[in-house]
């Protein structure tokens, strides 16, 4: 099979974001993407897994959000705002099959969704999935890496390919983390970002 | 460290320094930088020009980084690899809570974090504070006790029987908690309350078991149970302060200001002398081989070791090894029931059991400065919150050396590999020579061209001469040459003057026009900025004498490279049956994810297990070639022997680059001169291009 893609494979928006027509973006209102960014085939994005909103009530969110594990199920409130789920900075790539999906959390016995944030010119490698909390600026995700729910990568993190990065984790700036669960093995040199 | 192809290494010259004499390495590095600071030496010493620099040399090993490990001390105007620095903490902080720790606060704290950060001691992965009530009673939900759970492993501290009352402070409560724990803890273990790190008891003593009888103070354990009167940690003070006045109370001399301290007490001039004696006695001429007539003349005060549990001694319970034995058999306990020596050697040296595991508090690291070895100058110097990735000062080899990238140049019609492949193609297909070149599969005697960028970061232009061994060192001799060894490359600028400028500012170069016109910023600030020049670029034919394509700080040349055979002898059947394993590599920045990371070692053990694998796949009848290329280093014939990591086709370059530049403030050649005086420079280095793996 000729490597050499078909014209049109991907979109570009008013901010140059090209957007593989063969990515499976969900919940495409619950995602910002900052410009720039790269998203190719297979890559899936569920922004339909977005926090139910925290209405005035408490009782109605317990009530509401105990009985929908899943907030795409019902998409009963159309909010005129609707809250972001997947944030993308600038210059990002998020490789082939790569899988962002929100972190999500038991809190005080209410299973809800939170808010994944990434920063500007991260790198997402094939198959990884990412259901960090924030990945930081100028990080490196490798291929098959998988972050755990409600991780952070600080900025300049570099995750190696493979790594399992344990849930709420937190690999500060600069480290390299590698390995299943993921330790800090080493330092990204000083020189990285002169380029 | 190894990277996936193609990469790029750059050999700090320290390596080639030599060592033997300490003071006249350091007098060879310094004098001549602080004669004449203005003319930088050439890099590689002299004598050394002459022969290649041999990627594969045991040397090599320690002189090879990449280019962004690579500092530049600007008054030695040398690289500085991590061998040539110093480096002195700036501040301690918690990898977990990013918290920082003050200096004062590290030691007592056991080099880790007092708060809530503890990493699961079964896997490592960080544990998190979780409740295990969870009561919602009317609008307010009632939390129970808290654990510590993996979210790995599935550990918790339940497993272990430790429950926490509030969800702050765990490590005071941890502490408290293990603390109770010793039957009889008297009044060492309150001086030591907190927890200190298992670490530091780990090297301890209790090896050196006094015979059993000798003393009459052993501890009532029960022998299943085997606690010890003071925990490891109490007990390992107990010893230190037990060391501490035997060394004061047997030294010779009192009064001696060193001696308070454990470890100054042995290196004290009192110390050393006896040392000393023994050498000097001993070294006569006559009595060259005896101890015969060596008399020793003042005896040394004999140390006596610890007596009593309050001095630190231990003695387990005669049957204690019996019962863990017992123990270990045991049907409840199992290979599960074990704790693993990597788990073990962060516990406590009495852990056996997974139920003896405690939670680690995080250890904590550091943030750095750096400075030259040579000059004392600092060259990095980061911000001091720990948070903050900023730097105060950094001065980096990448802004004065040009940045090398190295990716395949594809000839024929499917060129377009840089455009994203479809997932289907990493179904195996016949490689063709028309199709991508497999980083990772290189075929013997077929050439291959690379394209090579550098790009310069110094806002002046570089003149750059390459030089290459035309035959790589090594048995697998390939052939390199570079097809325009000697280029300019123009100097950095401004994003912002080059984009305020406009396109007029952008170098024609007709594959990239495009690219730069359109004043994307990236593009025209990225090497690989000509790929956006699409497709145009890949229907050049590369000549001699010409670079490939030059940009505003980059240009890039082509480098042919017609790799070696293997010395393992042909095995015929299997030269095109090769499935592409992986996407192609196509860019430096997309390949990075798609090979191996792991360490050379790995990637060797993996491709051959699958070239292994494709054999027995496709040819029946080759297994009777299979020790033609003998990996296991079992062969009789020695040539056949490959070694590990030989099939890597890595390719020197030595790299010369000229420029002027503008004479600095603070050179002392500088005074009294005009501040546009320009100065001329040069540096040179090697540098090692690991262009893939050869296969039969």
């Amino acid at each position: 099979m000729p490597p050499k893609a078909p014209k049109g494979e991907y979109i570009e928006t008013d901010t140059g974001n090209k957007i593989s027509r063969r990515s499976q973006i969900h919940g495409t209102q619950h995602i910002i993407l900052g410009g720039k960014t790269v998203i190719q085939s297979d890559a899936v994005i569920r922004g339909d897994l977005y926090r139910s909103p925290t209405s005035t009530s408490t009782s109605t969110t317990s009530s509401s959000s105990t009985s929908t594990t899943n907030p795409s199920a019902n998409p009963t409130h159309p909010q005129p705002a609707p809250s972001v789920a997947i944030t993308i900075g600038r210059y990002s790539y998020i490789s082939r099959q790569a899988i962002l999906r929100p972190p999500s959390r038991l809190h005080r016995g209410v299973y809800s969704f939170y808010p994944l944030k990434i920063g500007d010119h991260v790198f997402v490698g094939e198959r990884a999935v990412v259901e960090a909390a924030t990945v930081g600026n100028h990080v490196h995700i490798g291929k098959e890496a998988v972050i755990g729910s409600m991780a952070i990568l600080k900025d300049f993190a570099y995750v190696l390919d493979g790594a399992v990065v344990a849930p709420g984790m937190v690999v500060p700036s600069w480290c390299v983390v590698g390995g299943a669960p993921a330790r800090i093995v080493g330092e990204v040199g000083e020189g990285v970002v002169g380029r | 460290m190894s990277r996936p192809f193609p990469y790029t290494y750059i050999s700090c010259p320290c390596a080639n320094t030599p060592v033997p004499d300490p003071s006249k390495k350091r007098r060879s590095r310094e004098s001549p930088q602080k004669s004449n600071p203005d003319q930088p030496k050439p890099l590689v010493p002299i004598d050394d020009e002459d022969e290649a620099f041999d990627p594969r040399s045991p040397r090599a090993n320690f002189s090879l980084y990449p280019p962004e490990q690579l500092l530049y001390c600007e008054d030695c105007h040398q690289i500085k690899c991590p061998r040539c620095i110093t480096e002195e903490i700036v501040c301690w902080y918690c990898p977990n809570c990013l918290f920082e720790t003050p200096s004062s606060m590290v030691r007592s704290e056991g080099n880790r974090c007092a708060r809530n950060c503890f990493n699961c001691p079964s896997c490592t992965a960080p544990l998190s504070v979780s409740t295990l009530e969870n009561v919602v009673v009317g609008g307010t939900s009632q939390q129970g006790p808290w654990v510590l759970s993996c979210g790995y492993c599935m550990w918790s501290t339940l497993d272990i029987g430790i429950k926490f009352d509030k969800p702050t402070n765990i490590r005071t409560q941890l502490s408290k908690l293990t603390e109770a724990t010793p039957v009889r803890s008297r009044q060492m273990s309150r001086t030591f309350g907190e927890l200190k790190s298992p670490l530091s008891t780990y090297s301890s003593i209790d090896e050196h078991f006094p015979p059993p009888g000798e003393t009459n103070t052993k501890p009532e354990d029960s022998p299943e149970q085997p606690t010890i009167p003071l925990n490891s940690d109490a007990r390992f003070n107990a010893l230190k302060n037990f060391y501490k006045t035997q060394i004061s109370a047997t030294s010779s001399s009192p009064t001696d200001p060193l001696g308070m301290d454990f470890g100054a007490g042995f290196s004290s001039p009192g110390a050393l002398n006896r040392i000393m004696s023994l050498y000097t006695s001993s070294s006569r001429l006559s009595s060259l081989y005896g101890g015969a007539n060596k008399k020793p003349k003042t005896r040394p005060p004999v140390m006596r070791e610890a007596l009593t549990a309050s001095e630190g001694l231990k003695i387990p319970a005669p049957d204690a090894e019996e019962a863990l034995i017992q123990r270990i058999a045991g049907p409840d306990c199992g290979w599960d029931g074990l704790a693993s020596l990597e788990q073990r050697s962060f516990q406590s040296p009495d852990a056996r059991f997974v139920e003896d595991l405690l939670p680690l508090p995080v250890l904590l690291r550091t943030k750095r400065s750096k400075r030259c070895k040579s000059c004392k100058h600092i060259l990095v110097k980061p911000e001091l919150k720990p948070q903050s990735t900023r730097f105060r000062i950094r001065l980096i080899a990448l802004s004065y050396i040009p940045l090398p990238t190295l990716r395949p140049l594809n000839p024929g019609p499917h060129a377009a590999a840089v455009l994203p492949t479809p997932a289907g193609s990493t179904a195996p297909t016949t490689s063709t020579s028309t199709t991508l070149t497999n980083l990772d599969a290189l075929s013997p005697l077929r050439p291959i061209q690379l394209l090579l960028t550098l790009k310069n970061h110094m806002f002046d232009p570089v003149r750059v001469t390459l030089a290459t061994p035309s035959v790589t060192p090594g048995r697998v001799a390939s052939k390199v040459t570079i097809l325009c060894p000697q280029f300019d490359i123009g100097a950095n600028s401004d994003v912002w003057d080059e984009a305020l400028q406009g396109a007029a500012a952008a170098t024609p170069a007709p594959g990239t026009a495009t690219a730069t016109a359109t004043a994307t910023t990236t593009p025209s600030t990225d090497p690989r900025g000509s790929r956006s020049g699409g497709l145009g670029v890949y229907e050049k034919v590369a000549e001699a004498g010409k670079v490939w394509d030059k940009g505003r700080n980059w240009t890039t040349v082509v480098l042919e490279v017609v790799p070696g055979t293997l010395p393992g002898g042909v095995r015929p059947s299997k030269t095109k049956k090769y499935p592409v394993h992986d996407n192609e590599p196509d860019t430096t920045t997309t390949n990075t994810n798609k090979n191996n990371n792991n360490n050379k070692k790995k990637a060797h053990n993996a491709s051959d297990s699958d070239n292994d694998d494709d054999e027995d796949d496709n040819d029946s009848d080759s297994s009777a070639d299979l020790p033609a290329l003998d990996w296991t280093g079992q062969a009789d014939d020695p040539g056949q022997k490959l070694q590990p990591d030989e099939d890597v086709l890595e390719i020197p370059v030595f790299v010369h680059m000229e420029w002027d530049s503008e004479n600095q403030i603070d050179n002392e050649q500088a005074v009294g001169r005009s501040s546009g005086d320009t100065v001329k420079r040069e540096l040179a280095y090697w540098m090692v291009l690991g262009v893939g793996r050869i296969v039969q």
